[in-house]
C-alpha cells in the first residue's frame, strides 16, 4: 500500500457503513479500490484546460437546457482561479466531471427506456440512483416515465411496444411473429400464443390488444385459403366464383391497408432517435383504431364463408341477402355491395331465360332446373353460335315432321310432358329479393318462351324479342323495381304470345268447340242423325260391329247434319271407336266418338283431359239413347196404340202406361236440359271469359281447362262431395236408366201383345164379315195367358223406377252442390216426389 | 502565523466552497467533507479519473451492502 492513499479509509467509510464494524469487508473494499487507483484509468486522457472546461459547460447543458448554470460555472471557475490553495485545480474539476458523467449515464437512462434502443436488456439492473437525483427527476418526467421507473424496480422489463407493432403487423396477415404467434391447438382452432421470454414480458391488457387485432389474421386466413381453395377446385358455381372475385378485390384493398401501416411504422423507426414519445409514431392502438372497420367487414366475409361451404348458387345469394336487413349502415352497405357482385351471374342467367328462354346454367345454380332425361337441352349458350337459336330450330322442325309410327303415341304425350317436366321451380335456390310470386312468373316467362321456341317452332318471334329486351339494359341487383317491372314486362309479353299463339295460330278455340259440339253432344242435330243411322247397328253385339261401318255411319250423320260447315281440319280429327269389349255386351256400351289431337295443342287438352271427354261423352250418349227410346216408345203409346189397337179393356192399362212414360220423359228431359244448360254451357262461359282475358300463363290455361272438365264431370255424374258417396248418384241413375230400359222393352212387349190381339180381333171381325185374312187361333190362346204377366213386367219397372227417381230426388234435395239440389227441386217442381210417408198418407186417403 | 493560517484556511475553504458548488451544478451528489477528502487526494497525486471510479465503485457496494442489511437479518 502506497502512501499516497491514506485517505481512502474515511471514503470507504463513509460510503458502507458496514466497513465500520466489519474489517474484512473494508480490507476488501480498500483493495478494491486500490486496485483501481492503481489501474489505467484516465491515464492516457491528458486534457487541456479549454478543452476540459468545453466538456463541463456541454455536461451542463446536457443537465439543465438553460445557460444559467454555465454562467455560474464560468464565474466559479473565475473564483477557483484566484485561489492559490489548490495546486491541481484542473484534475479536481476532471474529478467532479468524471463522477458527474459517470453517475448521470445511469440516472438518465431510467425515465426514458422507450426512447432507447429496442432490446430487452437495455434496461439496467441497478434500480438505486441515489435519492436526491430521482426526486430531480420525478418532478421533470412524465407519469408515464414515472410508471416505467416504477416498472424497471419491479424487475420485470416489458417488451418494447413497437416491436409489438411490427409482431401484430404480421399477425395482421396471418402470418405468426416473433413474440406472438399463431398455433393450432387440439380442437383445429388457432390460438394466439405470447413469447414467454423471461427478460420481456407483455402485459396483459396489451395482450388482450394484440387479440383483437389477431382477429384480423385469423379471419384474413380462413378467407384467403377459401378463395385459394375455390381457385383450384373444378366445377365452381359462377355465383361462388363472382364471390370469390369479390373477396379477392377486398383481400387487395385490404394488403393495401396493411402496406399503408408498414410504411408508416418503418418511418416510424428512422426517425426513431428524435421524433419517439411524439405523437406521430405507430402504437397498438392506433392500428386497432386503423383497422377497426377492416374488423366487421372481414367477419361479413368470413360468415359469407362459412355459409358458401354449405349452400350453392341461388341460396348462397339468399344467405348473403339475409344480411342485408342489419340496422348497422355500415353491414347493409357492405353486403349490398357484396350482393351486387354476387348476384351478377344469377342476373346474366335470368336474364337469358327471362328473354329468351334459354337455361344457360352450367353449375345449376339458377332455381330452374332442367330435367335432363327429357333431352334436347341445348347448354350452349345460344348467342354464342351463331346462328345458334334457327339452327336448333330447324333441329326441332326436323323431329317432329318425321314422326316414326311407333312414335306418335309418344309425341301425343310429349307436348304436355315438356311442359311439366322439363323445367322444375326450385324454392330454395330462389333469391329472396325476387320473391316467391316472381320467382313464379320468371320460372313460368322461361318456360312459355322456352314452349313457344321449341314446341311451337316460333322462334322467330322469341328472337325479335330477345333483340329488344337486349337493348332495355341489363339487369342488376340494386334496381329491384326495374327488375320486376321487367319481369312483370316479359311475363305479361310471353303469356300473352303463348294465348296468341295457342288461340290463333293453333286454334285453340276451335279444338275445345269442336269437343264441346261432337263429344259433349252440343250439335243436336249431328247427335240426332249419327244415333238414327247408328241405333240399329248399336242394338247388337259388340262383335258384330266394325269400326268401317261406324266411320260410315259418321260420315252419313256429319255430312246431313250442320257439322258438314265444320272446318276440314276439326272434322279430320274426328273418328268412331269400338271400346275394348268383353262378352255379352252391345254395341251401345263400347262405340265412343274420339277426337284426336296433336302437339302441342295437347299440352291443353292431354291424355288426362281426353280421358274425362270420352266418359263424358259415354254418359251423356247413354242419356240421349234413354231419351231416344223413350221418344219412339212415346210415338208408339201415343200414336200408334190409338190407331192400331182397339182393345177397350185394355184402355185403362194403356193410359196407365202413358203416365208411368210422361213421368220418365219428364225426367229425362230435365235431366238433359240440368246437364246441357247448368253444368256444359255454364262452365264453358267460365272457360270462354277466361280466354278472352288472356290473362296467366299455360298453366292457368291448362287449370282453367282442366277446371272446366272437372267441373262438367262432377255435376253431369252428380258427384257427392262427401268421401264414400261420391257415385251414390251415379249408381242409382244407371239403375234409373236400366228400368226405363226394361220398362221400354216390357211396354214393346206388350204392345206387341196388343197389336196381334187387335189383329186377332180385326180378322175375327172380318171373318164375321165373311172376309178371309188368315187363322192364327193358337197364338191368341198362347196371348191370352202371356197378358198378366205383361202387365205385371210393364207395372213393376214403373214402380220401381218411381221409386228409384222418389229417392234419386230425395238425395238431390239435400246434395251439397246448389246446382244438383237444382234438379232435384225441377225434377220434383210440383213436390210430385215427396217422402214415401206423406204419399203413402195420399194413396190411402 | 496564526494569522497567515487562518488566512490560508478561510482561501482553502472558500475553494472547496467553489468546488462544492461545481459538483452541485454538475450533479456529482457527493457531500463537503468527501469532496473534501478526494480533493485532498487528488492534491496528492491521485488520478481524477480514477478516483471518480472509485467513488462510483464504493456508492454502489454502499448500496448493495444496506440492502443487504435490509433483506436478512444479520
Amino acid at each position: 500500500m502506497t502512501p499516497s492513499f491514506p485517505m481512502l479509509d474515511p471514503l470507504v467509510y463513509a460510503y458502507v457503513p458496514a466497513a465500520r464494524t466489519n474489517e474484512s469487508i473494508k480490507n476488501d473494499l480498500a483493495a478494491h479500490c486500490q486496485d483501481i487507483l492503481k489501474s489505467h484509468i484516465g491515464h492516457k486522457t491528458e486534457v487541456n484546460h479549454t478543452q476540459l472546461m468545453d466538456l463541463v459547460k456541454r455536461r451542463l447543458l446536457q443537465l439543465s437546457p438553460n445557460g444559467s448554470s454555465v454562467t455560474k460555472f464560468s464565474n466559479l471557475i473565475m473564483r477557483l482561479e484566484d485561489q492559490q490553495v489548490l495546486s491541481r485545480k484542473q484534475e479536481a474539476i476532471l474529478f467532479l466531471f468524471t463522477l458527474s458523467s459517470l453517475s448521470t449515464q445511469q440516472a438518465t437512462s431510467i425515465p426514458i427506456p422507450i426512447l432507447s434502443q429496442p432490446s430487452p436488456t437495455k434496461l439496467i439492473a441497478d434500480t438505486a440512483p441515489s435519492d436526491s437525483s430521482a426526486s430531480k427527476l420525478e418532478s421533470t418526467q412524465p407519469n408515464a416515465a414515472r410508471l416505467a421507473k416504477f416498472r424497471a424496480q419491479r424487475g420485470v422489463p416489458h417488451l418494447n411496444e413497437s416491436l409489438l407493432v411490427r409482431d401484430t403487423l404480421y399477425l395482421l396477415q396471418g402470418i405468426s411473429g416473433k413474440y406472438a404467434r399463431f398455433a393450432i391447438s387440439q380442437t383445429n382452432e388457432k390460438t394466439l400464443i405470447f413469447s414467454t421470454d423471461p427478460k420481456a414480458v407483455v402485459t396483459p391488457p396489451t395482450q388482450a390488444l394484440i387479440h383483437r387485432l389477431a382477429e384480423l389474421g385469423y379471419l384474413y386466413s380462413r378467407i384467403d385459403s377459401f378463395v385459394r381453395e375455390r381457385e383450384n377446385a373444378p366445377g365452381v358455381g359462377m355465383i361462388e366464383q363472382s364471390l370469390c372475385h369479390y373477396l379477392q378485390t377486398q383481400l387487395t384493398e385490404y394488403y393495401r391497408l396493411i402496406a399503408v401501416l408498414e410504411t408508416q411504422l418503418s418511418s416510424t423507426r428512422t426517425n426513431d432517435a428524435s421524433v419517439m414519445g411524439e405523437e406521430t409514431g405507430l402504437s397498438l392502438r392506433r392500428l386497432d383504431v386503423w383497422v377497426n372497420e377492416w374488423r366487421l367487414r372481414m367477419r361479413m366475409m368470413s360468415i359469407c364463408v362459412e355459409g358458401a361451404k354449405d349452400s350453392h348458387g341461388g341460396a348462397l345469394v339468399n344467405l348473403i341477402h339475409s344480411y342485408t336487413d342489419n340496422g348497422d349502415p355500415f353491414v347493409r352497405k357492405f353486403t349490398h355491395e357484396l350482393l351486387e357482385e354476387v348476384s351478377r351471374p344469377f342476373f346474366a342467367t335470368l336474364h337469358k331465360w327471362l328473354f329468351s328462354g334459354e337455361l344457360y346454367d352450367p353449375f345449376e345454380e339458377f332455381f330452374v332446373t332442367a330435367d335432363s332425361s327429357l333431352g334436347h337441352i341445348p347448354y350452349v349458350h345460344p348467342s354464342s353460335l351463331p346462328g345458334g337459336i334457327s339452327q336448333l330450330s330447324g333441329d326441332a322442325i326436323f323431329e317432329n315432321s318425321n314422326p316414326d309410327s311407333e312414335d306418335i303415341s309418344g309425341l301425343r304425350e310429349n307436348g304436355k310432358k315438356s311442359w311439366e317436366t322439363k323445367y322444375r321451380f326450385r324454392k330454395d335456390m330462389l333469391p329472396l329479393f325476387v320473391g316467391e310470386a316472381f320467382g313464379k312468373k320468371i320460372f313460368s316467362t322461361g318456360k312459355s318462351l322456352n314452349f313457344i321456341r321449341y314446341s311451337c317452332l316460333d322462334s322467330d318471334w322469341v328472337v325479335t324479342r330477345e333483340k329488344m329486351s337486349n337493348n332495355g339494359g341489363s339487369l342488376l341487383y340494386g334496381d329491384i323495381a326495374g327488375l320486376e317491372r321487367s319481369i312483370d314486362t316479359a311475363y305479361q309479353l310471353a303469356s300473352h304470345r303463348l294465348f296468341e299463339v295457342f288461340i290463333d295460330k293453333f286454334k285453340l278455340l276451335d279444338h275445345l268447340s269442336a269437343l264441346k259440339n261432337f263429344l259433349l253432344l252440343g250439335h243436336g242435330d249431328f247427335t240426332d242423325q249419327l244415333m238414327e243411322t247408328l241405333a240399329p247397328s248399336l242394338a247388337r253385339p259388340a262383335n258384330t260391329l266394325y269400326r268401317h261401318n261406324l266411320t260410315a255411319n259418321l260420315e252419313t250423320a256429319i255430312r246431313s247434319s250442320s257439322a258438314q260447315k265444320d272446318s276440314v281440319d276439326v272434322l279430320r280429327r274426328l273418328d268412331a271407336r269400338i271400346l275394348e269389349y268383353s262378352h255379352g255386351e252391345i254395341g251401345w256400351d263400347v262405340f265412343t266418338l274420339e277426337y284426336k289431337v296433336n302437339d302441342p295443342i295437347d299440352t291443353v287438352l292431354d291424355h288426362e283431359a281426353m280421358e274425362k271427354y270420352l266418359k263424358l261423352f259415354k254418359h251423356l250418349w247413354q242419356m240421349k239413347r234413354i231419351q231416344r227410346a223413350l221418344d219412339k216408345g212415346w210415338m208408339r203409346v201415343t200414336g200408334d196404340a190409338r190407331n192400331f189397337i182397339h182393345l177397350p179393356e185394355l184402355e185403362s192399362e194403356w193410359h196407365k202406361v202413358r203416365i208411368v212414360m210422361a213421368e220418365m220423359i219428364h225426367f229425362i228431359r230435365q235431366l238433359e236440359a240440368y246437364c246441357r244448360l247448368e253444368v256444359i254451357e255454364c262452365s264453358w262461359k267460365i272457360l270462354i271469359d277466361f280466354l278472352n282475358k288472356k290473362e296467366g300463363d299455360l298453366d292457368a290455361l291448362i287449370e282453367a281447362h282442366r277446371t272446366y272438365l272437372d267441373r262438367t264431370i262432377k255435376k253431369v255424374h252428380l258427384w257427392h262431395s262427401r268421401p264414400g258417396k261420391e257415385e251414390v248418384l251415379l249408381r242409382q241413375l244407371m239403375e234409373i236408366f236400366g228400368y226405363i230400359l226394361q220398362f221400354r222393352e216390357a211396354m214393346d212387349n206388350f204392345y206387341n201383345y196388343c197389336l196381334s190381339r187387335s189383329a186377332f180381333k180385326d180378322q175375327a171381325m172380318d171373318a164375321e164379315r165373311g172376309v178371309y185374312t188368315g187363322s192364327s187361333k193358337g197364338e191368341v190362346v198362347d196371348s191370352e195367358d202371356a197378358l198378366p204377366g205383361l202387365l205385371d213386367r210393364v207395372k213393376e219397372y214403373g214402380t220401381a223406377f218411381s221409386d228409384r227417381v222418389q229417392t234419386l230426388v230425395h238425395h238431390l234435395q239435400v246434395h251439397p252442390d246448389l246446382d244438383c239440389r237444382f234438379l232435384g227441386i225441377r225434377l220434383s217442381f210440383s213436390d210430385f216426389y215427396r217422402p214415401k210417408k206423406e204419399l203413402h198418407a195420399g194413396a190411402k186417403s | 502565523m496564526s494569522t497567515k493560517e487562518s488566512e490560508r484556511n478561510s482561501s482553502a475553504q472558500q475553494t472547496l466552497d467553489i468546488l462544492y458548488e461545481i459538483s452541485e451544478l454538475l450533479n456529482t451528489q457527493l457531500d463537503r467533507a468527501t469532496l473534501a477528502k478526494c480533493v485532498a487526494m487528488i492534491e496528492n497525486g491521485v488520478n481524477p479519473e480514477a478516483l471518480a471510479a472509485v467513488v462510483q465503485e464504493l456508492r454502489r457496494e454502499g448500496a448493495h451492502s444496506t440492502a443487504d442489511n435490509a433483506g436478512h437479518v444479520r
